[in-house]
This record gives structure tokens, sequence and C-alpha cells, in this order.
């Protein structure tokens, strides 16, 4: 066992090709380098990209200057489509934790060739995520007094309220998640400098790269300050979204009130980051020419990871109608009830199709090389992961105890406009990432091929 | 020496120096500035003067302030509150304190009838309006229409000027020109309402006398007259019942909504629940029969209810009458199965002199009249009604009359009083078009009406908080309308404006005086009660036995339309009120739009589900309305609305509805048989407050029928969890109870035994509240923002699974107030906390608006700004420098801005306002101190408030009554507000 899980490559290389030091640079380094040399599905990305930033833009501005009330929002559904997005991009922010740190500290070798990718994909994911609950609230220039500052009121957050550790457990994931991907960053911004002909850009990555000369002692200190930080990221990857699921599983309300929501949630999170990851990633290696990098090998495990963490959320479903039956609890049955007979029952069962059904198509070795059928189930896995949270959030809101009060809920093309200009923001973000900073640890991968190297040169001594 | 007076002594001399120094204004904090001592010049640079410096904190202290303080530094600056001008008093007016408001009696005319009421003026402007606890047909309470009457007086659409042919003109100019239209006149026609003012029916008696052409022309859309002629055939006169409820035993109310609508309801309903109140020593409850083609709020307190169509009600009170012995022909015995008419027969016998029948205004005179019969003949007259002489009214004309005599030129001059015909009448369009035939037509009205549209003149009438009057009650009582303000706009009283057309001007006040020659001492007596003394109408001697005509059922070929005035707009007349649109009508929960009411099985027969334009033919004429269905109507019947479809009258008014007037007629106001309903194929979208109208099996409302009582007294189902064990915690609540000790608690009851729905509370709560109209849109989207809802559930009645006449419950919720309050912890701004009274506060200022108080709260109370409902109110008031609207709002009730959430607060302004009062005495405030605006409203007392410490306060006393219960209890929120479970009492003989 532990063989094979500390050398996965084993059987197949994690790269591909007869590679050099200087070829994987190269491969790497030269996007960055080579402006010119940009596919042109790059410019169709990021046009749609910042063309729904604008959408963003927009929807902030009438946000703030009319209230919430342009979205579809309602008594009894006070939360909708801001809680669900928040919830949804917070979630896919989670492989790039998981695999930077819990993965570096299995010491899975095959994270190299993803995890800088992921991890800008975390820190995007977060600031879109960030946007929902700042702007979710009926007075946002006040939303600061969620924050713990000293004032002459001597007011504070209301420390039971799981909104305050929200934004604790938020606002610290988004810094270590920051500091981790800028560390690991520090080397190759380096090698950039050392590479890049362009003046302005040999500045900025000589700034950025913080006077790294890759002396054994700054190796040795990146190792010790990596290494803590991602110790330091570990615990993140399960209590951010455990917290978030305090946000309902705090309240009495039924659909909310559930033990099961911390692991379910974290599962859930971690199956939305990498279906998102795969997502972006299928496309890009192709696009960029880095299939010898990121090889079918890490396609494979990412989606055998979709598809652990797929059946550890559906067990979560399982779990929720047993202990609808099992509580006799009226209000939870009905609750249950209601999402398979109710007027969003279509969203319910689509939900069961998303997220349980056809990511079992991932039982397959086939399947799961299978880059066209992979690529789509991930999008499937990312709608299934965004039904859940509106199956939890409206859903469970609109029919509550009273049925005097029940209501319908309604998206209004605000909220379609937020949530849309979000994934523009992401999209743009991640496009213009992969266009200035190297998309993939070169250092990292350098080190992977020393390791790898020797061995298939002893291989080839032997048949020789 | 010099140590001292440098760093702490203050050198008086040279402050002495310094201050004798200066020329003009100087201020100063304190002698430490004048002195100019280096410690207050420190003072002064530093910025936050009584912070220690960063390097004095402790480890603890410095994370605190380095948390976030730098990183935020400035953001504080980002708020922008609205600038705003105040002008003081220069000389203040007597009497008025400012923060101390001011009650004055007044009486609010209404249809003919009027109410006492008690205004309350704050820094000279009216605010709110409650009922006059010494006037009979108020006893403290009052209704929507009173409630709501205020928000007319600052309605920024109601007519300002006089004008002519739309123009602005002046009232100088109307009266000159009528001055000289009038004596050559070839008829003069003066068009009014059942008017409620001797005064005023006096000024048209001497108009008659000084212009002999003049013709009165009474028009009142919804009027009683059916009323009177019944009384008519029965006694030979016209009369008016004036009916106790407290005496009767069974009661029988034939379409008659005497609980909510009818003239009288107020002091009605109040009866009525003294013999609904039941307790461990008193069990023995009254009985009501209700018989009534659509549902009403007194419907739903019916022990009995039985649908029938309007057609049938005339037959059925035959057979009554038979049964009672009042008649000797039978009536329509099929209209109900045997056992109803043996156990109603026997109750309605064994009650006698304690039995009660009332007959509502839409029903037929032969019907009124078979009442009259039946009531004398059970002795109950005397007891359980009285009949009182009805006002003597001139009518010279019928509209129809006026219309041809319009047509035709013999008259020539017409002036409408405050009557609206072009709308409210089958006649309008012909009438609209013969005005314009006039030499002189004027319109007298608070809006500029259709009426007003159709005339040549426009005359702005006042408010009756603007202007002297009197108005007669339902029966006889009198009370003087004193005004609070000033007229805001260039109106003339209707008593001035007819001395002045009979040139000889007056003043209103003049007027009401030279009605009522009473000398100042008894005047100012009647002002401060708010009654007159003097003698009320003539009591009308019944005999024993009445002959009244046979009564029959007519058949109902297809449809019947049933006519009714709206329960929240009336006739129209409050088509511009905007609470009263938002107020979610009983039943069906609808607002800002009438609609095509069809009972359940029609529906399904028609194929017709909510929100199908439909079209209603009844004879020649049809309108077309949306379909909503309601079970509890009568079978075949169509139920419509009137007051909506308005074409002119305000900018709420406008668009809102249909109009039902075209099918009515003189002859015919209520509606009638034959009717067609087609579907149109055309959907519209109607707006409702409530969705789901069932209890889905859940404890919501604990009912249950007397002798489930006896047996289970607190009626809770066998399957409910009920309260939580207060003892099961794992958490001490020993802080809270210290915390508590001693201080007064504040609890609610609400006796669902006497609750019918009647929404006078909601539009007090508004009132009170300063609670914002959202619009249909708003509310479409489920964002009304009342703070008190009457929540409605169907339940099968027994043995009848069609749906076509279900239970009826209805359950008044505001904020629970809870003990255990579920919004509480998750406030992430501490926006929301408890008081020591009990009080789930909401801190405005502190909200930011995360809406999780709502989500977390079970009963769904909480309100939300969602968008800036106060501004849109605000962009309403068409002059930007007289903010009419804002005039209105309580002072001692912060208004809300948008993004904060809000909610019933147990009108703690009130509670504080007692305490005020309270404190400066040394002592508690005492049980009834308090009264909360809905509990002030509410004609029928089912709600009371109090100190639920004090064991003897009344609230106390109503909450150890074994019905009281939590509402969802089992959540262990310990609610303060909790219910009395209903208590009915069916006939035992009678079959379900």
């Amino acid at each position: 066992m532990a063989e094979t899980l500390t050398k996965p490559h084993d059987e197949e290389p994690l790269i591909e090709g007869n590679q050099t030091y200087a070829s994987l640079t190269e491969t790497v380094a030269g996007v960055v380098q080579r402006q010119k040399d940009h596919p042109k599905a790059w410019f169709v990305a990021f046009v749609l990209g910042f063309g729904l930033v604008n959408v963003l833009l927009l929807s902030i501005t009438y946000l703030v200057y009319m209230g919430i009330g342009i979205w579809g929002n309602n008594q009894p559904v006070a939360w909708s489509f801001d809680i669900i997005n928040f919830v949804w991009w917070i979630g896919i922010g989670h492989a790039g934790t998981l695999i930077s740190a819990i993965l570096l500290l299995m010491r899975q070798e095959w994270r190299t060739s993803i995890n800088r990718f992921a991890e800008a994909m975390t820190i995007f994911a977060v600031m879109c995520a960030g946007m929902y609950p700042l702007l979710h609230t009926g007075r946002p220039w006040v939303a600061y007094w969620l924050l713990p500052y000293p004032n002459i009121l001597a007011m504070w957050p209301q420390p039971r309220s799981p909104l305050v550790w929200d934004v604790f457990a938020v606002s610290t994931y988004m810094t270590v998640s920051i500091l981790f991907w800028y560390t690991g960053l520090v080397p190759d911004l380096a090698t950039l400098r050392e590479r890049v002909k362009n003046r302005f850009a040999k500045v900025l990555a000589g700034m950025g790269s913080l006077g790294w000369r890759g002396s054994a002692k700054h190796w040795m200190r990146y190792e010790q300050a990596y290494i803590i930080l991602a110790g330091l990221s570990t615990p993140l990857v399960l209590s951010v979204h455990t917290i978030v699921s305090f946000d309902f599983a705090v309240s009495i309300l039924p659909g909310w009130q559930a033990t099961i929501f911390p692991p379910y949630f974290v599962a859930g999170a971690v199956y939305a980051g990498f279906a998102m990851v795969l997502t972006f990633m299928i496309p890009m290696r192709r696009w960029y020419r880095i299939e010898h990098l990121v090889t079918m090998n890490h396609i494979d495990w990412m989606a055998k990871i979709m598809l652990t963490t797929g059946l550890i959320v559906f067990y979560g479903y399982i779990v929720e109608v047993f202990y609808a039956w099992y509580s006799a609890n009226p209000y939870e049955q009905f609750m249950m009830w209601n999402r398979w007979h109710g007027p969003y029952a279509p969203a319910y069962w689509l939900l069961i199709l998303c997220n349980g059904v056809i990511p079992q198509l991932l039982w397959s070795k086939k399947n799961r090389r299978n880059l066209k059928l992979v690529f789509a189930v991930s999008l499937v896995v990312s709608l299934g992961m965004w039904l859940e949270r509106f199956i939890i959030i409206p859903v469970s809101l609109h029919r509550d105890f009273l049925p005097s009060s029940w209501g319908m809920y309604y998206p209004t093309i605000w909220d379609f406009g937020m949530f849309f200009g979000t994934i523009g923001f992401f999209v743009m973000m991640m496009f213009l990432f992969v266009r200035f900073i190297p998309m993939i640890s070169i250092f990292e991968v350098r080190e992977l091929w020393s390791r790898i190297r020797p061995q298939r040169a002893e291989v080839k001594e032997v048949e020789a | 020496m010099e140590e001292t007076k440098t760093q702490t002594g203050l050198d008086i001399e040279e402050i002495r120096r310094r201050l004798r120094g200066e020329r003009g204004q100087r201020y100063w904090r304190s002698l430490e500035e004048v002195a100019e001592t280096p410690e207050f010049q420190q003072f002064l640079e530093d910025e936050f003067p009584n912070r220690s410096s960063l390097l004095d904190l402790d480890r603890r202290s410095f994370l605190k302030v380095m948390g976030a303080s730098l990183a935020l530094a400035g953001l504080s600056g980002c708020r922008f509150l609205p600038k705003e001008k105040i002008v003081p008093y220069v000389k203040a007016p007597e009497e008025v304190v400012p923060g101390k408001p001011t009650y004055y009696a007044t009486a609010m005319p209404f249809a003919g009838s009027s109410i006492g009421l008690i205004a309350k003026a704050v820094m000279g402007r009216p605010i709110k309006l409650e009922g006059n606890e010494s006037h009979p047909w108020s006893l403290g309470a009052s209704d929507v229409f009173s409630q709501a009457a205020i928000l007319a007086l600052y309605d920024p659409d109601r007519g300002t000027t006089v004008k002519n042919r739309g123009f602005v003109a002046t009232w100088e100019e109307f009266l000159a020109e009528a001055r000289k239209v009038l004596p050559q006149a070839k008829g003069v026609r003066l068009v009014v309402g059942d008017v409620a003012s001797p005064t005023l029916e006096r000024q048209l008696a001497e108009f008659q006398a000084i212009y002999p052409n003049a013709k009165i022309v009474r028009h009142e859309p919804v009027s009683r007259a059916n009323v009177r002629e019944g009384a008519k055939i029965a006694l030979g006169r016209e009369a008016l019942p004036v009916h106790d409820f407290s005496k009767a035993r069974v009661v029988l109310a034939v379409d008659a909504d005497f609980l909510a609508s009818m003239p009288g309801s107020v002091r009605y309903a109040r009866e009525f629940a003294g013999t609904r109140r039941v307790d461990e020593e008193n069990q023995s409850l009254s009985r009501l029969y209700c018989v009534e083609p659509a549902p009403t709020p007194t419907g739903i307190l019916a022990d009995h209810r039985l649908p029938i169509a309007q057609a049938d009600l005339e037959g059925f009170l035959q057979h009554v009458a038979y049964l009672a012995g009042a008649a000797s022909q039978p009536g329509a015995a099929n209209l109900a199965p045997e056992s109803f008419w043996n156990g109603l027969a026997k109750d309605l016998r064994s009650a006698g002199a304690q039995a009660a029948v009332v007959v509502g205004d839409a029903c037929t005179p032969a019907a009124h009249a078979l009442a009259i019969a039946i009531q004398a003949k059970l002795g109950s007259v005397g007891s359980t009604v009285r009949y009182v002489a009805a006002p003597a009214v001139r009518s010279d004309q019928r509209l129809s009359a006026l219309v041809t005599d319009l047509e035709s030129g013999a008259a020539d001059a017409v002036l409408f009083l405050q009557a609206n015909p072009v709308y409210s009448s089958g006649l309008g369009e012909r009438l609209g078009k013969a005005i314009g035939k006039a030499k002189l037509s004027a319109c007298f009205d608070l809006y500029e009406t259709e009426t007003a549209a159709a005339c040549s003149w426009y005359l702005p009438a006042p408010h009756f908080l603007e202007d002297w009057s009197d108005a007669r009650a339902l029966d006889g009582t009198v009370s003087i309308v004193q005004p609070l303000v000033e007229p805001l706009h260039d109106t003339l009283s209707v008593h001035s404006l007819l001395p002045a057309l009979m040139n000889r001007p007056s003043e209103p006040l003049a007027e009401v005086r030279k009605t009522w020659a009473v000398d100042d001492k008894t005047w100012r007596t009647w002002l401060n009660e708010g009654v007159a003394s003097v003698p009320k109408a003539a009591e009308l001697p019944v005999p024993a036995t009445v002959q009244a005509p046979v009564g029959r059922s007519r058949r109902v070929d297809g449809f019947e339309v049933a006519i009714r005035p709206d329960p929240t707009v009336w006739d129209g007349t409050f088509a511009n009120n905007g609470w009263l649109q938002e107020l979610p009508k009983p039943f069906t929960k609808l607002t800002w739009d009438n609609a095509v009411h069809l009972s359940f099985s029609a529906a399904e027969s028609l194929k017709v589900s909510n929100g199908d334009v439909v079209r209603v033919t009844l004879g020649e004429r049809s309108v077309e309305g949306p379909a909503w269905i309601l079970p509890g109507l009568a079978k075949n019947t169509v139920l419509l609305h009137l007051g909506y479809g308005r074409r002119a009258g305000g900018r709420v008014a406008e668009g809102a509805g249909f109009d039902v007037y075209p099918l009515t007629s003189e002859d015919s106001p209520w509606g009638g048989v034959g009717a067609r309903v087609e579907k149109t194929g055309k959907r519209a979208v109607l707006a409702s407050a409530q969705m789901h109208f069932s209890m889905e099996g859940r404890d919501i409302v604990r009912m249950g029928t007397m002798e489930e009582y006896r047996r289970n007294p607190s009626l809770k189902p066998e399957h409910a969890h009920g309260e939580a064990p207060r003892d099961l915690t794992l958490y001490s609540d020993e802080e809270k109870r210290r915390e508590q000790e001693g201080v007064q608690q504040w609890g609610m009851a609400i006796d669902l035994n006497l609750c019918m729905g009647c929404n006078a509370c909601v539009t007090a709560c508004q009132a009170e509240n300063n609670i914002p109209v959202v619009g249909k849109d708003q509310v479409q989207r489920g964002r009304e923002m009342h703070w008190i809802r009457i929540d409605h559930y169907y339940g099968p009645r027994a043995g009848d699974g069609s749906g076509d006449n279900p239970t009826h419950v209805v359950q008044p919720i505001n904020c629970m107030q809870c003990e255990n309050a579920p919004c509480e912890p998750v406030c992430p701004v501490a926006a929301t906390v408890h008081s020591h009274e009990g009080l789930n506060q909401m801190v405005y200022n502190r909200c930011v608006g995360t809406r999780y108080c709502s989500n977390n709260c079970p009963y769904k109370v909480r309100r939300f700004n969602y968008l800036n409902y106060q501004f849109a109110q605000k962009n309403f008031d068409r002059k930007e420098d007289i903010p009419l609207l804002k005039l209105l709002n309580n002072p001692d009730v912060t208004v809300r801005g948008r993004g904060v959430m809000e909610k019933c607060t147990y009108c703690v302004q009130r509670i504080n306002a007692a305490r005020i009062e309270a404190k400066k005495k040394g002592r508690d405030i005492r049980d009834g101190e308090v009264v909360t605006a809905c509990q002030q409203a509410c004609p029928s007392q089912a709600i009371v408030f109090g100190d639920v410490s004090d064991p003897n306060s009344r609230v106390s006393q109503i909450k150890r009554n074994q019905r009281n219960y939590a509402l969802l209890g089992e959540l262990n929120t310990r609610p303060r507000t909790t219910y009395l479970a209903r208590v009915t009492n069916p006939n035992p003989e009678i079959e379900a």
C-alpha cells in the first residue's frame, strides 16, 4: 500500500517524453515569455470573461444603488443565489488547498503538475465567494461591522453567530492561500527574472522573486516555510467548509439543522473543486501543449478523487433521507417530501442525477481516460454542486414551519447577472494567470524529473 | 509652586484675564481650554483623548487594537445620511409640548353612520386614530377604515385646489358663477350619499327652501335601503335594527357580517365576544349559525355555516319563520338537511328572547321583514334587538331620474357632494355624458374623482380631521366631528359651501353649533367626551305578531352574481389608500386587486384556475376580471367586490382591479341571477400575501368543539408534542433569571375564539409603526411589510370533502418575542437582542441586513427592507417642499431605511411612554397602562397584553386558561405571545 502511494508513477511516468531540465523550463516559462504565441482560445476565453466582468460591475453598481430587492430574495426565502454562490465558490477553492497542502504532506508527487494551477483557482474562487457575503447584506457599507475592531461604541461582533465564524474562516483561508501560493511562486519568479527579455517584466519578476538566488540556504528556508504553510493549510481544508456548513447546521430550520453537514460539505467542496480543476485543465493542457506534464495519469487520479468525494456526498444525501424518516419529526419529513415532490422537485432529481448518478461513470478506467467524458462529467458535477446548495438554501426556506408563510422564490436577471459575472471574473483571472505567471511549478517539475530520470536511466542501463 | 501651575493647577487669574479680553461669543469646553494649559493642548491634538498610548497596551489589548483597526482606519466616515433643515418654534404655541402628544375626540362619518374616535396629534399633526371608549359604537376599538383614515389626510393625491375644466381656479370664481347660475337654473340637483351629519341635512333642507327647484338625489353605492324598506313593510316605518349580542345565546346571521363590515360591527364584535369566552368556570358558549352566499369574517366564527345562494336567502328565512311559528307557509326546506332545520328551530325556540336573527344589508326587504317577524315571535325584540327610527333623509329623486333630467335639460345645475356616481353606479357612463349638458356642474370631493372629471368644476373637500361637523351613529348617537388641523389645502367645508351658495356665508363651526344650540359648557363637554348628550333615535314598538310577506327563493340559472363592498377599499371611497390596498383581504389574502371569486366546484367545472381572466355576464352587461377560487362560496355564486377599476381619483386607486359597477343597477345593487361566466384565455397576475392555506396536519391552530374541550381542555392534538419542558436544558438560565428578577415581563395572549380576522389590528399596527406600503409588485414577490398578519387556514368540515364549505380558521401572528429567540444568536452584529423585560429588540442602526434572523425565525414574522420603501414613499409625495406623507409618521418610532430588518416590537414606544409616566410617580407600570396598537384596535378584545410576571395581570390570568398554548412550542422558543385554542359550539343534534 505504502509502495503504491509513494510511487504512483511506477507504472506510468508522471512526466512523459524525453525531457531535459531545459525543455521542462522552456515548456512552462515559455508560455509567459512568448506573449505572442498564445492560442486563439485564450482571447476568446478572456474576452468572454472580461465581458461578464462588466456585467458583474453593472450588477454590483445597481445592487448597491437599489438594494437587495433587485434580486428575487423575499420573505421567507431571505437567502438564495447570494449564499448559494458564496458556498459554491468557496467549495471550488477547496481542491487547490487539498492539492497543495494535504497531497504535499502525503508526498503525492503527481500534485506538482497541477498545484500552482489549482492554488490560483483557490484564490480566484475565494475572491468570487467573498463578494457575496459582503454585497448580500442590506447595507454593504456597514458590512465591516462583522469584523472585530475597536470602536468608541465598544461594540464587537456577536460571537455566537456562525456568520462571524465565517468571516474568520474565509479571511484566514484567503490569507493562507495567498501566502502559500506566493511562497511557491518565488523560485519560479526568479527563473522568469533570468529568462525574460522585456525590461519591464524583468523588473516585475525581479521584485516578485524577493531576491531569490537559489542558494542552498534559500532552498532550505523555502522548504521549511512551505511545509509550515502546508501544515497551516491542512486544517483549513476541513475547517473552512465545516464553518460554512455551520451557517446552516446551527439554525433550527428543517433541511439546515443537520449534524452530517460538516463532513458532507467538506467532501462536496473537494468534489466541486476537482471538477473545476478538470474543467480548466483539460482544455488548457491541450492549448498550451503541456500534455506531457499534465498526463492522463493526472486526469485519472483527479477523476478518482472526484468519484470518491462524490460518493461521500451521495452518502450525505442518503443520510439526510434516513434521518428525515428516523427522526419522526414531521417538519423534517415534510422537508424531504417537499424536495421530492414540491415545486422545486426537478432541481432535486437533477441534483441526484448530476452528483449521484452520472459521476458513477468514473468507475471505469476507460472512462476516466476519455477526456471528453471527464470534461463533461466535471461540468455536470459543478452544476450538481450548485444545485445542491440551491436545494439546501431556498428549497428549505421556502416551506418551513408555518404553511401560511410559505412562498416561492424566483431569481431575477440580476441574480444571474451577479452569478455569471463572478464566473466571468473567475475566467478572466484564470486566463490572466496562465498568461503572466507560470501555470506549473517549474522548479517542482524539475525536481520531480530529477527523481524520475535516474530511475529511467537505470532501466535503460539494465536493458542495455 | 511653579510646577503645580504648569502641571495640574489652573491659574484663575490668567483665565479671568483671558476671558475679559474676549469680544463677542467664545465657546470654551473647560477651564483648561481657557487657560490654554499644555495638557489641554495635548488633549486637543490627540484624536482619541482617552486612549492610552499604544506602548502602554498589554499584549491582549494590543492584539485587539491591531486586529482590524489599522486596516479599517477611516471606514467609519463612509456613511451618508440625508441633510435636513430644522426650524424651531419662534413662539411656542400653547399646549404644545414637544414630544408630548395631545388627544382630541372626534368622529369619522362613514356611509351614513359614524364611529367615535380619539385622534392623537404630535406637535399639531394628527398621526393616529383610535376608538373612543365613551362612544357606544366604538367602545375604544375601531375598524380598518377608521384606522386607515388618517392616511387620506396626508394623501398627496388629494385635491388641493378648485379646478375649472382642469385648470386651477379659485373658490371665489366658483361661487361667483354658482350664484349667477343657480337662481336662474331650471332645475338644481344636489347629489349626496347617506349623510350622517344632522347639520348637513339641515343645510340641505335650507338649500331647498332657498332654491325651490332644487332636488336632492341620494346615491350611496352600498346602501342600507333594503333594511329600511324591510322595516317599512313589517312595521310601517323606515327603521334600523340595533342589536345587542351580549344578550344573545343563539345567533342566526343571514348573509350578515355583523362582526366585521356591517354598520355597528365594532360594538357587535365586542358584545358577541363576551358570549364566546370559555374558561374553567364559564363553559356556556353562545351558538352562531351563519347562512351566507360568500364567506365573511363572521362566518369564520360560526358554529354552523351553510353556504346558500343569495337568491335562496329569502326562502331560507321563510322556512325559519315557519319553524319558529312566525309564518304559516314553509319555505325552501330543501336548502338544509333535516337535522339542521330541527336543530336550528329548537335552538331558536328555546333561546326565545335570547335569540337574535341578523340579516345582511344585501338581503331583500322581504327577508328583513321576515327577520322582524321571527324575532317578534321569539320575543327577542327589546332584548337582543331594538328597532330605531331611521334618520329622516330627504330624497326627491333617484339617480336614473337625474340622468333623464340632465339629458332632457330639466336639470341644468348639479352639485355632487362627496358622491361619485359616474364611477359608483351602473349608470355611470350615461351620467358622465349627461353632466356635460348642465350649465353648472361641480363635484365636491376629497379626490378628483371620475365624477369630478365629468363636471366642469372640481371643488376640493376637507378631510374630516380638518373640518367641523357632526355625525350620527347607528342608533342616533351624535358626535361632534372636531378638526385637528387647519386644512392642509385650499378646501372649503361643506358646511360653508352650502351657505355660500345660499348667499349667506358662514363658518362650519357656527353652522354646527347652530344645529345644536347648547351653551359653551355643554358644547365643551361634548367635544371632550366625543359624544353629544342628545336623545338617540326613537325606538319603535314592535307588535308580537308581525305580518311579513312570504319569502321565496329565486331560481338560479347558471350563475348568481353577488356584489359586495370590498373588505378593504369598500365602494371605492378608500381606493387611493395604500394601507387599505395593501391590506390582505380576509380569506383570499389578495392585495391591490379584486377578483371574480368562484367556488371550488364552479372553478372545477369551468376549468378555471387562479389568475385566469374570466368574463362575467349579467343581463346585457359584462365585466372581465381574474378568477380566484374562494372555498366557502355557495356553489353557483360568483362573488364580486366593488371599489376597483377606478379611472380617476389618485395614483394608488387608478388601474387597480376591475370595475364591477357596470353589473349593478339601481334596483339590483347586490347582483342577480342568471349570470354567465366564460374563460377569456387571458391571464392576470394577482398578488396574494398568503399562498398556502392548509395546516398540513400541523399543530398550529388548536381547535375543537365544546364537547372535545370538556374532554381535553387544552385541545392539544394527540400527536402534537406541545411545549418543551422548561427544566430540560443543558444550559443554566440562572443569569437570565437574575436579570429579569423584579423587572416587568411583557407578554401577550390572543384568544382564537374571538378573532374573526377583521384586519383592524393590521392597519392599526401599520399606522402606529410607520410601516411602509410596498406596492403590488413587491407583495407578489413576498415582501409585504406588515408586522402583524392574519394567517388563514382551511380545514375540511367533517363529512364534506368537496372543498365547498371548509372550516375557516384565522390566527393573528406578530413577533412572538421568544424567550429563546432563534433570531438572536445568529445575528453577527448583535442587532437583535433581548431586553430585561423579555422583549426581542431590533436595533435598526446596528442592523447590517444579513437576513439570517429571518431565516431562523420559525414564525417568519421578520420583515426586511429589500428596497428603500420609505424613500419610495417620499418620491410619491408630489411636492418636494411639502413631504406630506412624512407628517404622518409616528415620531416615537424609527423610520427604517433600506437594508434593515424590522418586526413587531410589542409597541415598545408605548411601553416606554407608560414607563416614563410610571417612573415619575415612582411605581411600576400598572396593568392596562400599556395597550399595544393591535390590542387597542381589536373590536373583540381578542388580544391582551401585559406583564406576565405579575400573576394578577389580565394577561397572566388569561394565560392560565387551559386553552393557552405556545405556537410551535416544541421548538423550545418559549414565545411570549401565546394563543388560546378555539372552541366551537356546534349543535350536537345537527349532523355535519
